[in-house]
């Protein structure tokens, strides 16, 4: 029994002090572009693109959003334009320094490197199409020869970081496209060679005017994919990796301009939707009280308990995340309320199963809670996979859900036990509630 | 009516025995009614999806935009003037845009109906009181590319193929069989509702129906779990599986008729109060939606679900041989109420050879009421009350 309490006791501080540590720093969860907003970027080719390059940009932008953790970009193009609107984003600045993903990448022959930095006028003689570049550390400069090919021989997607385990050096690897291969093939052989072109044998990549890196070719054909190795940091072999993955667009694009974005479906709806949940959750608790008279009082408990507990989480993980709370997730919870209110609906139906057939409340609370907990993390569990699948899987809105679905059904499971098993067991325990009226038993025995 | 077999009151009325958990409602002579009413729903479904098809918003579908200046309209005077004109703007989308203290009214439609976009244009001009080159007009993209729903479907198999390893391990594969295809049932019909109302689906509508199709699986598993409880309490009975059905049904009736109503009571508030009242349309047809679904789940399951578990599970196993007529009346509900199973039961094949036991036809027909020995822990016996 005092376990039960001390249980009881401890969980409702633990949520009462998450819940006032929100409103005294005043942590409201984000709302998403359909609530509340956001910030909108309009990027546009900065070459001729045809309509299908502009389709790859918007699905490569909108990935690289995500795996940046920009959450729920809505990315679409109007016209020529590529339209970025984001959620959660709170100046220009960090929407624009987001959206900074796309640059295409340039396979380049070094002619020469030389250390230290040197402006664009520093080096003389420089013949048609050659530039002097910095590498990425600022430690050198070099003279390389025209473009001979873009990031697009790389398959999309396919550069990540790889690490010999026995002698702990972190290198790159990346896939060939079948169509890049030959592409790639003739820049390799050309540097293999060591002819005038490309004398020192070393391969530029270049992102944005700069050297990311500049690998030696050490052989002159390569079949399916590309090993860069070099004495690299992990840090280094993550951004060489991102490189190429981004060099998997077709054209450049720019920033053009940065707008905010007001909500599209408005103060009212938000205020629609949080009226109606209010309203159906005064219903459902009439309709469970009238039902099931005095433990009900368990229920209206549990609810607010379990909803301070999904404000502060959702407040917690939509500041720290960037996955906004959308009109799917406001709803969605709503819902969550049915599937939350029904794991004390099976609770008491057991209860009072068990006490028709005999036994006292006191005897019956701890093994209709044993039975009905076995049902709920059976049945929870199926939700959490979905929530956890879905997150990891897909993108966009249904990720948002996903995150909210299994926050809600994780909560379910937390009040559960922490706080509607020691609930129910003390209130049948008492003895004044011996006769099972408590459960609104009275007119069957 | 008896009680000599019950071993307390039975309330005389069918509300009052619902209320009591003392109904005896032979669920599987119902089979019937559910399947064919679940055959018009697909059916029904099938033919609106592959008549009218589903009416798909902006952000699959892409459309048109317009940028008004907005000095001096607002997006409500933009929202008249489109209903004026009659376009249709389910699933479209009004926003104001502000950059450097300028602030144009961002007009996007999946389709202009049969008005002409250069009147849209024009009227949109006229409101704002510019001239019409000053509204800007442009073809907006998708924004749902398909690589989104790509990989939706991906993860949406990996789930369910998980969900299935998952119910064949905690329960049985047959359970697994009888879930999935109740879930896909109200998923479909779902769909189908959309179809045939012509509703506009957008992407808030793809999370209900990942919604709805959670909301089935989990309310399909409340019911398997009590089955699986009574298979087990039941195992020394020998009674047909029909039975653990029924008895399983009843006794979770009030749970899923009590769930659904705490459910519903929250979206039906949404339908209501936040698109009927105070007039949030974005929220109507989403709410419509998860009710549909909803409802769906908890018919599924016990409608769907649990007969088709019961067809499966008939055939196969040890429950082959056990070919008791099916309990009704007294007899389902006693063993509903107490968990034992009563009365004479007549074997439905005819030969009187003796069984593995030796025993007659005759007094293998006893046999449930005799195992009732068996158990190891009958329910202690009601107080006496005077």
């Amino acid at each position: 029994m005092a376990r039960l309490w001390a249980t009881l006791g401890s969980f409702v501080i633990v949520v009462g002090v998450l819940v006032g540590i929100n409103v005294a720093t005043d942590n409201s969860p984000v709302l998403g572009l359909d609530l509340q907003g956001g910030v909108s970027v309009i990027l546009q080719a900065t070459d001729p693109a045809s309509a299908d390059d502009l389709l790859v940009i918007r699905d490569l932008i909108r990935d690289e959003l995500e795996s940046l953790g920009i959450a729920e970009p809505d990315v679409r193009l109007e016209g020529e334009n590529i339209v970025v609107d984001l959620p959660g984003v709170k100046d220009q600045t960090q929407a624009l320094r987001a959206v900074d993903v796309a640059g295409i990448v340039e396979l380049r022959p070094v002619l020469q490197c030389v250390p230290g930095a040197v402006g664009p006028d520093g080096l003389d003689g420089l013949s048609d199409g050659q530039a002097a570049l910095a590498t990425n550390d600022g430690t050198q400069t070099c003279i390389v020869g025209p473009s001979a090919g873009s990031g697009e021989v790389f398959a999309r997607g396919s550069a990540a970081p790889q690490l010999t385990p026995d002698t702990g050096s972190w290198y790159v690897t990346v896939d060939l496209r079948d169509d890049g291969r030959p592409v790639w093939n003739s820049i390799a052989a050309a540097c293999y060679a060591a002819g005038s072109d490309c004398p020192s044998r070393q391969l530029a990549i270049v992102l944005d005017d700069v050297v990311q890196s500049a690998p030696v070719v050490n052989q002159p054909s390569f079949t399916t994919g590309v090993e860069i190795t070099g004495s690299f940091t992990e840090d280094e072999v993550r951004d060489l990796a991102r490189v190429l993955n981004r060099g998997a667009f077709p054209v450049g694009v720019e920033a053009q301009r940065v707008e905010t974005v007001s909500a599209s479906a408005g103060d009212d709806s938000l205020r629609a939707a949080l009226w109606a949940g209010g309203i159906g959750v005064i219903a459902v608790l009439t309709f469970l009280i009238a039902y099931y008279r005095m433990i009900a009082a368990v229920v209206v408990a549990g609810l607010v308990i379990w909803g301070g507990l999904v404000y502060s989480l959702a407040a917690f993980v939509s500041q720290a995340t960037n996955y906004a709370l959308s009109l799917a997730g406001v709803t969605g919870i709503i819902v969550a309320i049915g599937v939350t209110v029904d794991s004390y609906v099976v609770l008491f139906e057991r209860l009072k199963d068990e006490v028709r057939s005999g036994r006292t409340p006191r005897n019956a609370a701890p093994r209709s809670f044993a039975a009905t907990w076995r049902t709920i993390v059976a049945a929870d569990l199926v939700s959490v996979m979905a929530a956890a699948i879905l997150f990891w899987l897909s993108v966009g809105s249904v990720k948002g859900f996903a995150l909210y679905l299994g926050l809600t059904t994780l909560c379910d499971l937390v009040v559960c036990w922490f706080f509607t098993r020691p609930a129910s067991i003390l209130m049948a325990s008492r003895r004044a509630h011996a006769s099972g009226r408590i459960l609104g038993l009275g007119g069957s025995q | 009516m008896s009680s000599a077999d019950t071993p307390m009151d039975i309330a005389s009325s069918g509300a009052g025995r619902l209320y009591r958990g003392q109904t005896a409602i032979v669920f599987t002579q119902r089979r019937r009614v559910g399947l064919v009413l679940s055959a018009v729903l697909i059916l029904a479904t099938v033919v609106g999806l592959f008549g009218r098809g589903l009416e798909l918003g902006i952000d699959f579908e892409g459309g048109q935009s317009w940028d008004v200046p907005a000095a001096t309209v607002s997006i409500s005077d933009i929202q008249d003037v489109l209903d004026d004109l009659g376009v249709p703007t389910a699933g479209s989308r009004l926003q104001e845009r502000s950059s450097d203290g300028d602030s144009t009214i961002k007009v996007q439609l999946v389709d202009t109906g049969d008005v002409d976009p250069v009147d849209i244009r024009a009227a949109l001009a006229t409101t704002a009181g510019v001239a019409v080159d000053e509204v800007g007009s442009d073809l907006v993209s998708a924004s749902w590319g398909s690589d989104i729903t790509g990989k939706a479907v991906r993860a949406l198999i990996i789930f369910l193929a998980l969900v299935a390893v998952f119910i064949s391990i905690r329960f049985e594969w047959r359970m697994a069989v009888a879930a999935l295809v109740a879930m896909s049932h109200d998923v479909v019909v779902s769909v189908g509702v959309y179809a045939i109302l012509g509703l506009t689906v957008t992407p808030a509508t793809v999370i209900a129906f990942l919604t709805i199709l959670g909301y089935s699986l989990y309310d399909t598993i409340v019911v398997f779990d009590r089955i699986r409880e009574n298979e087990t309490r039941f195992a020394a009975h020998r009674v047909p599986y029909t039975d653990i059905v029924n008895v399983s049904m009843n006794q979770v009736m009030m749970r899923s008729i009590n769930t659904s109503i705490s459910s519903l009571m929250p979206i039906l508030s949404l339908l209501i109060v936040g698109a009927g009242v105070l007039g949030a349309t974005a929220l109507s047809e989403f709410a419509l939606a998860l009710l549909v679904g909803v409802v769906l789940g908890t018919y599924s399951s016990v409608f769907v679900a649990a007969p088709l578990l019961g067809v499966i599970k008939e055939r196969s196993g040890d429950w082959v041989e056990r070919t008791w007529e099916t309990a009704s009346g007294d007899a389902l509900r006693s063993m509903v109420l107490g968990g034992q199973p009563v009365g004479r039961r007549r074997r439905d094949a005819s030969p009187s050879e003796p069984d593995d036991a030796g025993h007659t036809d005759e007094e293998s027909s006893r046999r449930p009421a005799d195992a009732s020995s068996l158990m190891g822990h009958a329910p202690r016996p009601r107080r006496r009350r005077r």
